[in-house]
């Protein structure tokens, strides 16, 4: 291959569900033959929808991190406990590598995919035309790691339900829990509407 | 014949001469996987989406872990999980883990089965489009891995004061998740439609 040539400049397009290539017939509004997914040659409004989201679930990890997300009851004592002070919790107790994968599922997983997005949606406004391999490698980290924040909430339900003895130990939910759950959400919608194709457009130049 | 696959994620336009049967292409620009088929057999799809059904109403059936407190047992099961956030008012947080942990898990398992024992007895899949999109559209929010490692941070959690012990859910649940990955593994978007195609045939 010699010079990079793209779907768009052979009138082709792909769908993004199915990976069928199909010949672009004019139409705007055309649906893939083989599974009926919209056709796009870039998928509209990318970019504002991506950022929609993504400034949202900024906003929510604000009080998702200084919220408490769950409440501990106890003969002795109450407790409140935030997602840090949770992992803090376990690393005391000794439980080294599930304080780590805490740690990792709940403070580094939902920052990095705040910062990597963020940092994607610029360099696309921005057309730059340098990194689109670093950056499209750092898209699909994001993609594949993201669900995995989700621990924390499904730890604090369970706990819910377990820890229910009147009188010697009760679990409550938190509002922190929410907003968590919410950016958890938010990341990957915002995740799943950007379109990678726009990485690579600055660098083809169409 | 030559055909011309483009790249779903970065756009370039690839010509290939001649696609192997079993074959895992990627993009030369931006390495996304361009096309993969497996070696799998669909008799070992269907027995996989088979025993996912099965365990997965045992994972439902029966209690995930015990808390023993002055000789009571209390145990907790996945809808308890889900009831106990709904009546700390907690509706949507409860409406995302039934989703997330029950929901998306079942429809995948059932819609797998449907359309795989379609296709292994030489039935046209009515709506195979869409449901190809169900599938399609609910992978990225089937978590069951994610679920089976929180029920082991929550018993690490209780671990320290208390005497916690797995149930058989748990069990259930962690082979419900190396069952629903080895299916999602054998079955790649272009072995699906092959599979489609043959079954037209």
């Amino acid at each position: 291959m010699t010079a990079l040539v793209t779907g768009c400049s052979l009138g082709l397009l792909v769908c993004t569900r199915c990976r069928a290539t199909v010949r672009a017939i004019g139409a705007e509004s055309s649906r893939c033959p083989r599974c009926g997914s919209p056709l796009h040659a870039r998928r509209p409004r990318s970019l504002a929808t991506t950022a929609a989201l993504l400034i949202t679930a900024a906003l929510l990890y604000i009080p998702a991190n200084l919220l408490p997300v769950m409440h501990t009851h106890t003969f002795f004592s109450d407790q409140d406990d935030t997602i840090m002070s949770g992992v803090i919790s376990l690393a005391h107790q000794g439980s080294w590598p599930i304080a780590l994968l805490v740690f990792f599922a709940s403070i580094v997983v939902p920052l990095l995919k705040l910062v990597a997005l963020g940092e994607i949606l610029l360099a696309v406004s921005r057309k730059s035309l340098r990194y689109a391999q670093q950056r499209s490698r750092l898209f699909r980290l994001v993609e594949f790691v993201g669900r995995w924040s989700m621990l924390d909430v499904f730890a604090v339900s369970i706990l819910v339900a377990l820890v229910q003895v009147q009188s010697l130990a009760v679990v409550e939910v938190r509002p922190g829990a929410l907003a968590f759950a919410a950016v958890v959400v938010l990341t990957m919608l915002a995740a799943q509407s950007f379109d990678e194709r726009l990485l690579w457009d600055a660098k083809t130049g169409d | 014949m030559s055909s011309v696959i483009v790249c779903h994620a970065c756009d370039l336009a690839h010509r290939l001469d001649r696609i192997a049967a079993v074959a895992r292409i990627r993009c030369v620009r931006c390495r996304a996987e361009l096309y993969r088929t497996s070696s799998a057999s669909i008799d070992t799809a269907i027995a996989l989406a088979a025993s996912a059904l099965i365990l997965f109403i045992l994972a439902n059936a029966y209690p995930l872990v015990a808390l023993k407190v002055n000789g009571a047992t209390r145990v907790a099961t996945l809808t308890g999980a889900v009831l106990g956030l709904y009546e700390q008012g907690y509706g949507p947080m409860a409406v995302l883990v039934v989703i997330t942990a029950v929901l998306v898990p079942l429809v995948q398992i059932l819609t797998f089965l449907y359309v795989l024992v379609a296709v292994r007895l030489h039935r046209p899949v009515p709506a195979q489009g869409a449901l190809f999109r169900v599938l399609a559209a609910l992978r990225p929010w089937a978590m069951a891995e994610v679920f089976i490692l929180a029920a082991l941070v929550a018993m690490v959690k209780l671990a320290a004061e208390a005497d916690v012990a797995p149930r058989v859910s748990l069990g259930a649940y962690g082979l419900l998740m190396l069952t629903l990955t080895a299916l999602n593994a054998i079955t790649p978007t272009e072995q699906l439609w092959q599979w489609f195609e043959r079954s037209r045939e």
